[in-house]
């Protein structure tokens, strides 16, 4: 009787000191009915139309303009000789053996690539 | 060289093309000097001697003007054939890019010599115009590999 006292005894203290630690881990936290649901959703996801197996993941921002990498002037200039030189190589080839396929050839000209 | 190894006086006789070459005056180029200007008045036409020279036409980089080489031309061959082409003025700017000597051939005197030797005159005119169609196919191939580029950049 004594043993199984001391059990009861026990488990309602341990249920008491539980109900308090639970009190004290949820307390402050804002409820379900303090905040609704619709001003939690990211606005941009709202914007994207709702499709099975696709992660919900904010869209990205859209690309920003393509960066020209500045190249000084006479490294640029010598690119555009080099070009023309490849270019007219290219024109005298198709000359000497006119075909289309000598007309389109391609060069290692980097303005091209 | 020898003058009639020239492009421009190929097929004639030595002495032919010795006459030819009387006709006109030597002229240095220093390396970086300009032959002539793109817009001037053309009175000549040159045989390029030794060196080599630079055709360009500007191009305009944000708020520069740059000399784009157009074409190359070394010792024997013909620059400047608009000294013979109407309306004579300089379609492109010349500059010899090593040190060049050239031969300088008036039009008028040169003119005057081709219709008293009118066989001269038919060799020499022939050979111009082959330059001059040589000149025409090489860019027409060039702007349509260009316009080839272009079309392939709108479909991609």
């Amino acid at each position: 009787m004594v043993m199984f006292l001391m059990v009861l005894c026990m488990s309602v203290f341990g249920l008491a000191v539980c109900g308090l630690a639970f009190g004290a881990a949820t307390r402050g936290l804002p409820t379900g009915e303090e905040t609704p649901l619709t001003a939690a959703v990211d606005e941009r996801l709202a914007a994207v139309p709702e499709r099975f197996f696709v992660r919900d993941a904010a869209p990205l921002p859209a690309p920003a303009a393509r960066v020209v990498p500045k190249v000084p002037i006479e490294v640029f200039l010598a690119q555009i000789e080099r070009h023309i030189r490849l270019e007219q190589a290219a024109a005298e080839s198709f000359l000497s053996a006119p075909s289309p396929e000598s007309l389109h050839g391609r060069t290692v000209s980097p303005l091209v690539h | 060289m020898s003058i009639e190894q020239a492009d421009m006086l190929l097929g004639l006789s030595a002495a032919d093309a010795a006459r030819v070459g009387a006709l006109g005056s030597r002229m240095h180029v220093p390396t970086g000097a300009a032959l002539f200007e793109l817009g001037s008045e053309a009175h000549d036409v040159f045989i390029i001697e030794r060196g080599r020279v630079a055709l360009t036409l500007p191009m305009v980089f944000g708020d520069r003007q740059e000399h784009i080489l157009v074409e190359e031309r070394t010792a024997g061959q013909l620059v400047g054939w608009s000294g013979l082409i109407p309306p004579h003025r300089f379609t492109l700017k010349a500059a010899a890019q090593i040190d060049t000597e050239v031969l300088a051939l008036p039009r008028g005197p040169l003119l005057a010599f081709f219709e008293a030797n009118p066989a001269v005159g038919y060799v020499v005119l022939r050979n111009l115009a082959s330059v001059v169609g040589q000149r025409l196919q090489v860019t027409q191939a060039m702007w349509l590999r260009e316009m080839q580029r272009f079309v392939e950049s709108r479909s991609s």
